[in-house]
């Protein structure tokens, strides 16, 4: 029941959130003193041909004005097109998405698998050598700069061993395009050769985002299970001659994981719109890149399509961390 | 007469590139660029990044080759103008194909004019000045005629940006009147050297060579080219050194120079661009309105010490606006030299009131920045403070284009979008291009005098004497801080022969090179 008012609440809140987003973006990409039209009609444009375009990409009309019609066009799932490119913002975003959607599962994939149980092992041989190798080990990971981690493994992997790719999702164009997965798509083509060029590519950016997200999963797990391992149920179970692996990894992990799918999730939302620093380094060409070229090109359309996905991102993360916590934590959906 | 000479240059052009129709297939060569490709319009981008999409899948009716660089002919064989100069007549090349196998004609040339003169983006502001929307002629199936709004000298350097697209092609693929926008920025509808295979704008392009070529195939050349969009410069070079990329842009930082050349299998190709690095100053606001104030500044600028050790002497010193290596410039200008004594000298002729000068550098271009900071810390010397305001490219190119958001002063480059002079002295300093190109916001009536009698004649030695003239002049008066002309470093692996740079798309033109 709970968890239903929860998730209505939730879904409430979801239009508000993106409508202030909005207005707050719009606002200050306004601000900013550059003129994208100025830009666009290119370096020899005269008064009058910047003047004339200002009026056929509706920029002289008054800022409320454009923000009204800005708004509409979300309402009906069009986010404009690029003043640059002439192309659907929503579509490109689209195309690029799988890009970062995939990268984003494998360092998900790789800072849980082994977050978790260095967490769990840290928090169980506390204070050892092990645990203290590991505090080093991630306060490193996360104080490191992600674009120097980026070039030094880039060098490291890919020059000096050349055992993996330097950049790129694949060597120039990937299969056949039919889910945008390349991963998938290398499947459903039968190439293995192509699957394993892909996955290689996606060693050292994967790797790169996983490091800071698994050292932050390592220490609330640590910080999580040291707080339960110490309960009074637990030294019930104990008592109860219940075996010590059956007690950390079901009873214990299960509570102590509250505030770490809170990171989780947190870490999911800002990787699936876009790391892009990484996605820089690698030229990964998802949303991060996309983002950045935006920028650089003071495209304000496509900027505040890309901010209104990061928006949504979090707002529907946030709502999904919200229910699994009542899903691990079943007091909380009483 | 000037049709002849075109008609003459065409044999040579023809003769020296020894094509023929002979096709071997010589593999895939691989560029990284520093820069996205967006758009394949070639109508919609004009600029060094995106070059290659623009020269390797489109052909102009001209061509720039080489360096310094000259015009050969292309779609088109020869021209005459008419004695008034306002009729260009340009006779197209017989049998071109389209990559869908239809022949290019007259019809085609005047729907890429009056596409570009619509689109109003990209090359267009080249022509939009001169050619009225409707007056371009189809005269016969393989003669084309444009009719000027005023005689042109510099018309016939901008027609190698007339990139003829298919009309009918991209009629077909109109959407409300968008003249084929939306369609042709990721499709191609052309006579050129490559065939667009596949494209990807977050990745780049690949092309295929197109066999019915009108210039036909060597033996040796490259049969698929792909360009990829790769902005991190230490992936680039990186790259190049692992053999992932065959080649990549030419103005890279130089410590990335030097550690390319220590690299065996990567070679670093070196030619005088055209590309000059200035200070842009505000002529119009105290007190840098004042002649005595500007040479002072002129006069504060370390010239050797910027080049010799910020830049470990890559580049050449060049006094004036326009090249070094092109015609218009005055053999013996001497230009400024870095004496603060003589800058302390110009100082104390300037009665009115100092006031803290705002360079506006350009953020990321290491150059840019470590210029303003050498000149803030000589002006520092002689009692004038500079405040460095770093801002992108976008937002310093939006304020210099308004007179009263223009900075005082702005370090930046001017490259090659046609090879005259009036690309330089006369963009910048001229009073037509106020507020688009001049944004030094000069004007000096003798000065103008002359940039506009160069524009008008056709009598190459007396232009050459107006911009060497105006050239004296702007120099001067201390219009800008004159300060060098870049050399262009082009990075391509040891395996890559037949690179052939022209300041007028950066080499990037791949169907010249090939694999050793």
């Amino acid at each position: 029941m709970r968890r239903l008012e929860l998730i209505l609440s939730r879904l409430a809140w979801f239009i508000p959130t993106l409508v202030g987003l909005t207005v707050i973006i719009f606002t200050v990409s306004h601000i900013i003193p550059t003129d994208p039209v100025r830009i666009l009609a290119g370096e020899n444009a005269t008064a009058e041909q910047i003047e004339a375009l200002r009026v056929e990409l509706g920029y002289d009309k008054p800022l409320p004005v454009q923000l009204l019609s800005y708004f509409r066009d979300v309402a009906t799932g069009n986010l404009g097109v690029s003043i640059y490119t002439k192309r659907s913002i929503a579509e490109t975003m689209w195309h690029r998405l799988p890009a970062t959607l995939e990268l984003t599962f494998a360092a998900i994939f790789l800072s849980v698998v082994f977050g978790i149980p260095l967490g769990v092992l840290s928090a169980l041989r506390r204070n050892s050598l092990f645990d203290h190798c590991l505090r080093v080990v991630t306060v490193s990971g996360l104080a490191v700069a992600s674009f120097w981690l980026a070039m030094e493994l880039q060098f490291l992997f890919s020059m000096k061993l050349a055992i993996a790719p330097l950049n790129g999702r694949i060597a120039g164009f990937g299969p056949d395009e039919v889910t945008g997965f390349m991963i998938v798509d290398s499947l459903i083509a039968g190439d293995l050769p192509m699957l394993g060029l892909v996955l290689s590519h996606l060693a050292l950016p994967a790797v790169t985002l996983a490091l800071p997200a698994a050292a932050t999963i390592v220490r609330f797990t640590r910080a999580g299970v040291l707080d339960v391992i110490n309960s009074s149920f637990v030294l019930y179970a104990r008592a109860m001659g219940i075996p010590w692996s059956l007690i950390v990894w079901k009873y214990v992990l299960r509570n102590a994981l509250i505030s770490t799918v809170t990171q989780i999730g947190l870490i999911f939302g800002v990787l699936l719109s876009g790391a892009v620093v990484i996605e820089t380094v690698f030229d990964w060409p998802g949303l991060g890149a996309y983002a950045v070229n935006s920028i650089l090109q003071s495209d304000y359309k496509s900027i505040m399509g890309f901010t209104l996905w990061t928006g949504a991102m979090f707002v529907i993360v946030n709502l999904l961390v919200d229910i699994l916590h009542t899903l691990i934590d079943p007091r909380s959906n009483r | 007469m000037i049709g002849n000479t075109m008609r003459m240059a065409a044999l040579v052009a023809v003769a020296t590139l020894g094509l023929s129709a002979a096709v071997h297939a010589q593999g895939k060569f691989v560029f990284a660029n520093n820069s996205g490709y967006d758009n394949l319009d070639p109508h919609a981008v004009f600029d060094v990044g995106r070059a290659a999409s623009r020269i390797n899948f489109y052909d102009g009716l001209y061509r720039w080759v080489d360096n310094p660089p000259k015009q050969i002919p292309w779609l088109a064989l020869s021209h005459t103008v008419s004695p008034d100069g306002l009729v260009w007549t340009f006779k197209l090349r017989e049998g071109v194909k389209f990559h869908d196998g239809t022949e290019m004609t007259s019809e085609d040339v005047v729907y890429t004019m009056e596409r570009m003169l619509a689109m109003n983006r990209g090359p267009s502001p080249l022509f939009s000045p001169l050619i009225l929307p409707g007056t371009t002629k189809a005269v016969d199936k393989y003669t084309v005629q444009f009719h000027l709004k005023e005689p042109s000298a510099v018309f016939l350097s901008t027609v190698t940006e007339i990139q003829v697209v298919n009309a009918k092609l991209v009629k077909k693929n109109e959407k409300n009147g968008d003249w084929g926008q939306e369609w042709l920025s990721k499709n191609v509808a052309s006579t050129g050297s490559y065939m667009l295979r596949r494209y990807d704008p977050a990745v780049g392009f690949v092309g295929a060579r197109f066999k019915d070529h009108f210039a036909g195939w060597g033996p040796k050349y490259f049969e698929e080219i792909e360009f990829r969009a790769v902005l991190e410069t230490n992936t680039r070079v990186l790259g190049l050194i692992k053999g992932d990329f065959h080649g990549t842009d030419g103005y890279l930082p130089q410590d990335q120079v030097e550690r390319l050349r220590k690299e065996p299998g990567v070679q670093i190709l070196e030619e005088e661009s055209m590309r000059v690095f200035y200070f842009a100053l505000h002529n119009n606001r105290p007190p840098l309105n004042n002649v005595h104030f500007r040479r002072a500044l002129s006069y504060a600028f370390d010239y050797d010490g910027f080049i010799n050790d910020v830049l470990k002497g890559a580049v050449s010193r060049n006094a004036g606006p326009v090249p070094n290596n092109l015609w218009g410039t005055p053999k013996d200008l001497k230009g400024y030299t870095f004496d603060l004594e003589k800058a302390k000298a110009e100082l104390a002729l300037v009665k009115e009131p100092l006031r803290p000068i705002v360079i506006g550098a350009l953020a990321g271009f290491s150059e840019s920045e470590q210029s303003a900071a050498l000149l803030q810390n000589a002006l520092r010397k002689i009692g004038v403070e500079v405040k460095i305001e770093s801002s992108p490219w976008p937002v310093i190119s939006s304020n210099m284009q308004k007179e009263d958001k223009m900075y005082d002063m702005v370090p930046l480059w001017k490259s090659t979008y046609y090879a005259d002079p009036n690309n330089w002295v006369g963009e910048l300093y001229g009073k037509r291009y106020w507020a688009i190109r001049n944004s030094s916001y000069y004007f000096n009536p003798e000065v103008d005098k002359r940039l506009e009698a160069a524009l008008k004649t056709s009598d190459h030695e007396e232009r050459k004497k107006l911009y060497e003239e105006a050239t004296r002049m702007v120099v001067d008066d201390a219009a800008g801080i004159f300060v060098y002309n870049t050399k262009w470093y082009g990075p391509y692996s040891a395996k890559v022969g037949g690179i052939r740079f022209s300041p007028v798309g950066s080499g990037q033109e791949m169907r010249w090179a090939y694999f050793k």
